[in-house]
C-alpha cells in the first residue's frame, strides 16, 4: 500500500485516469498542467472519441462528423501516459486497475470518468444488438450517430418519426429536446413538412421546456409533438417487427423509432460498487471523491453530484469538465497535505433549434457551509421573450454561433 | 484562489484566455480596466450579454475584480487571420473613425478602457459590433456605440476581418 500522505514510493503520486471522455481527458490535462511531476496515466478504449455534443446537428446535415473526431496525441505531447484498454476492475484495496490486456495498474489516487452505460432491460424488447444494428439510439456519439442520420435520410414525405426518452436523470437534459428540432429541421428543409415527430417522455417537463416550445411554434408549427409522462409517455415496450413503441397505455408507432434507454453509470464505476441503488456515483460534493472509497474520485455523467433535488448537476460535458478540474485541485492539494481549495462548478448548456437559433442554460453553483449550493440569483435560461423582435434574434443568433465556439474551446480543453 | 475560478472560463475562452473557437473572445491580455468595466456591468445588469451576465451575477464583485487583474497581467496571444486584400483595404477605410480610440490597426488603444482588437477572432468582433449596432439592448458606452451604428451594414464584416488580420 501507499505510505500515507498519498506519495508513492517513487515520491512521485501515481495516478490513474478511466475513461477519456470530458471528463477524464479534462482531468489528465489539468494533473499535469498543475504538477507536471505526477505521474499520469489515462486508460481509454477507442482511439478516437467521439463528441456527443454537436451530434444532433451531424444527424440533421449541419456539422460533419469529422467535427466530432478527437485524438490523444495532444495528451501524449503534454506527458500523459495513454493506454488505450479497457479497465476490467478495479480494487480500492491494493489500489490497482486491472486491464483487459492482463496488465494492471497501481495508483494511489484514480480518477473515473466512464460516462454512462444503457439498461436495456428497461425497455422490454428493446436491446444492445438492436442498437447496434437496425435500431441506433446514438446516445454515444459513434457509428450510430451516423446510422440514425441514413434512416432520417431515408424518410419520405408524410412519415413520422418516434423518439423515446428515459426517466432522468439522463446524459444532456436538453438532448432529446433538440435532436426532436432538428430532426424536424431536416424535414422543414427537405420538402417534408407533412412529416412529424413524437416525443415519447417518461417525464413531465424537461430542459428549457418553454424556448423548446417557442422555437418549434416559430419554426416547425405542428411538427413536434410532446407527449409527457403523465399523459402516457413513458415508454416501457419495443417491438421492432412493427417498430412500435409502448407505455402502459399507448402505442408509438414510427416510421423510425429512436429509442434512448435509461442508464446508469459507466460499467467500471458499478462494478467497483461506487453506485447507490440507481446507478449512480455519490461523491463528496465539494471534491468530487466517492463516498464508498476513498482516493477514488468520480467525475461525469457517472455521478450524482450533491443532495440536490432540484438543481442537482446536470450530466453534461461542460459539467464533467468543471468537475474534472476540481478533482484535480482537490487531489493536488491533498498530495501536499493542505486542505482542498474552494470548488468552482459552471455548466453551460447550448442548444440550437434552427439555424441561427440558440440558446441556453446556465448554471453557477457555490461552495457554501461545506454544501453545494445552486445560486438562484445567477444562471437560468436565455430570455424567452423579449421587447424587442430584433434583439430576440440577435439572442437567438449569437448563442447559435457561441455553441459552436464553446465546443471548440471545450474540445481543446478537455484533448489539446 | 482567483486562479481556481479562472480554470472554469477555459472552457470557453482558451487556456490562459486564448481563445480557439472563432465566436468566443480571447480575454488573457485585454486591458484590467476594460475587463472590469465589462465584468461589472454584466453583473449589475446595466450590459447587454447573450451568455456572460448570467455567469457573473454568481461571483462577488472583489471576485470579478481579482478575475480582471488576473487576466490583464497574461500576454495578450494575437490570433492573426489572414483576409484578401480587398477586404483589407476597404476594412482599412471604414475604420478611419475608429483609430483615434484603437489605433491603426487596433493594437493600441488610446486608453485602459480600450479593448485590443488586433488578431481578436473575427466573428467575435462582428457580432460584437452587432450588438453596439442595435439600440434595442443595453451597451453603455455611447460613443462606441454611435461609432458602430455610423459603418454601413456592408462594411461590418470587413472592418471585423481587417482587425482581425493585424499582428501588432
Ligand atoms: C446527443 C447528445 C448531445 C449532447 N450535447 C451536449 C452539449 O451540447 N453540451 C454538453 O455540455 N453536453 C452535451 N451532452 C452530454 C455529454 O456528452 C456528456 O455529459 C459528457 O460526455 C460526459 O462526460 P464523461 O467524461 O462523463 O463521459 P464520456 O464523455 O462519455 O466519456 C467516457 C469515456 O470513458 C471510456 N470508458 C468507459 N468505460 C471504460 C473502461 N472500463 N475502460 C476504458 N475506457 C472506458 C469511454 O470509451 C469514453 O471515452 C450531449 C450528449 C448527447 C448524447
Ligand atoms: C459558457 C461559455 C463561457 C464561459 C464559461 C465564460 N465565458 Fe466569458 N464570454 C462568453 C461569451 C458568449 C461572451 C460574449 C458576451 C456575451 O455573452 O454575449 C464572453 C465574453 C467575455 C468577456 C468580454 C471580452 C471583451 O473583449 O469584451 C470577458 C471579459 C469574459 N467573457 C470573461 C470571462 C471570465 C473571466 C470567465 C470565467 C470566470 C468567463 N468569461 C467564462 C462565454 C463564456
Ligand atoms: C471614442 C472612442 C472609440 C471610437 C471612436 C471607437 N471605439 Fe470601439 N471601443 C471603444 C471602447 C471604450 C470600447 C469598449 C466599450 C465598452 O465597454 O462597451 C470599444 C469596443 C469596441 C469593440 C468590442 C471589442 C471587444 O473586445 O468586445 C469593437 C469590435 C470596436 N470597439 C470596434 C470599433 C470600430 C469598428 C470603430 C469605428 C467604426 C470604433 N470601435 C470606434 C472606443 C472607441
Amino acid at each position: 500500500a501507499a505510505p500515507s500522505g498519498g506519495k508513492s514510493g517513487s515520491g512521485k503520486a501515481r495516478l490513474v485516469v478511466v475513461g477519456g471522455g470530458f471528463g477524464g481527458a479534462t482531468a489528465a490535462k489539468y494533473l499535469k498542467m498543475m504538477d507536471a511531476g505526477l505521474d499520469v496515466t489515462l486508460v481509454e478504449r477507442n482511439k478516437q472519441f467521439v463528441s456527443c455534443p454537436l451530434s444532433n446537428e451531424v444527424i440533421s446535415g449541419h456539422g460533419k462528423y469529422e467535427g466530432l473526431l478527437a485524438g490523444y496525441d495532444g495528451l501524449m505531447k503534454r506527458g500523459v501516459n495513454v493506454v488505450f484498454d479497457d479497465a476490467t476492475a478495479v480494487d480500492p484495496a491494493s489500489k490497482s486497475v486491472k486491464l483487459k490486456s492482463g496488465t494492471s495498474l497501481k495508483y494511489d489516487f484514480l480518477v473515473l470518468s466512464p460516462g454512462i452505460d444503457f439498461n436495456y432491460a428497461g425497455i422490454e424488447g428493446y436491446s444492445e444488438a438492436l442498437a447496434n444494428t437496425t435500431h441506433p439510439h446514438a446516445y454515444k456519439a459513434g457509428p450510430q450517430t451516423l446510422a440514425l442520420k441514413k434512416q432520417l435520410e431515408g424518410m419520405k414525405d408524410g412519415q413520422t418519426f418516434v423518439i423515446t426518452v428515459p426517466p432522468g436523470p439522463f446524459r444532456c437534459p436538453p438532448g432529446p429536446y433538440e435532436r426532436a428540432s432538428q430532426v424536424a429541421n431536416y424535414f422543414k428543409h427537405h420538402g417534408m413538412n407533412k412529416s412529424k415527430v413524437i416525443i415519447a417522455d417518461a417525464n413531465d417537463s424537461f430542459s428549457k421546456k418553454g424556448l423548446f416550445e417557442q422555437a418549434w411554434k416559430r419554426h416547425y408549427p405542428g411538427m413536434i409533438e410532446w407527449v409527457a409522462g403523465a399523459a402516457g409517455g413513458k415508454v416501457v415496450k419495443f417491438d421492432a417487427k412493427t417498430n412500435t413503441a409502448s407505455s402502459d397505455f399507448n402505442d408509438y408507432k414510427g416510421d423510425v423509432v429512436n429509442i434512448i434507454p435509461p442508464h446508469h453509470a459507466g460499467m467500471i464505476a458499478k462494478s467497483t460498487g461506487l453506485t447507490n441503488d440507481k446507478g449512480w456515483c455519490s461523491v463528496d460534493m465539494l471534491t468530487m471523491e466517492s463516498t464508498v472509497h476513498k482516493d477514488i474520485y468520480v467525475v461525469g455523467d457517472s455521478t450524482v453530484h450533491g443532495e440536490l433535488p432540484v438543481y442537482g448537476a446536470p450530466k453534461s460535458a461542460h459539467m464533467a469538465n468543471t468537475q474534472a478540474k476540481v478533482a484535480v485541485g482537490a487531489i493536488i492539494a491533498k498530495i501536499n497535505g493542505v486542505p482542498a481549495p474552494e470548488p468552482f462548478f459552471v455548466n453551460t448548456c447550448y442548444s440550437i433549434a434552427e439555424t441561427d437559433w440558440g440558446f441556453s442554460v446556465v448554471h453557477i453553483y457555490r461552495a457554501k457551509e461545506g454544501k453545494l449550493v445552486y445560486d438562484t440569483k445567477a444562471g437560468g435560461i436565455s430570455p424567452v421573450n423579449m421587447a424587442d423582435e430584433s434583439a430576440l434574434k440577435m439572442q437567438r443568433k449569437l448563442e447559435s454561433e457561441y455553441c459552436i465556439g464553446w465546443f471548440k474551446n471545450i474540445m481543446a480543453d478537455a484533448f489539446a | 484562489p482567483t486562479e481556481d475560478l479562472a480554470r472554469t472560463c477555459n472552457a470557453c475562452h482558451g487556456v490562459n484566455g486564448v481563445s480557439v473557437g472563432p465566436s468566443m473572445p480571447s480575454i488573457g491580455g485585454l486591458p484590467e480596466a476594460h475587463l472590469k468595466n465589462v465584468m461589472l456591468q454584466w453583473k449589475t445588469d446595466e450590459r447587454y450579454s447573450a451568455t456572460m451576465g448570467r455567469h457573473f451575477k454568481g461571483y462577488t464583485e472583489a471576485e470579478l475584480s481579482a478575475l480582471a487583474t488576473y487576466y490583464s497581467k497574461l500576454p495578450y496571444v494575437p490570433t492573426v487571420q489572414k483576409a484578401d486584400d480587398k477586404i483589407m483595404a476597404k476594412g482599412k477605410e471604414a475604420t478611419d473613425r475608429c483609430e483615434t480610440c484603437h489605433g491603426a490597426t487596433g493594437g493600441e488603444p488610446d486608453d485602459a478602457e480600450t479593448p485590443k482588437l488586433n488578431g481578436q477572432w473575427a466573428q467575435y468582433l462582428e457580432l460584437e459590433l452587432m450588438k453596439y449596432r442595435n439600440d434595442a439592448v443595453k451597451m453603455p458606452h455611447k460613443k462606441m456605440r454611435n461609432n458602430a451604428k455610423k459603418l454601413a451594414d456592408e462594411d461590418v464584416a470587413a472592418v471585423a476581418e481587417f482587425y482581425a488580420a493585424q499582428p501588432k
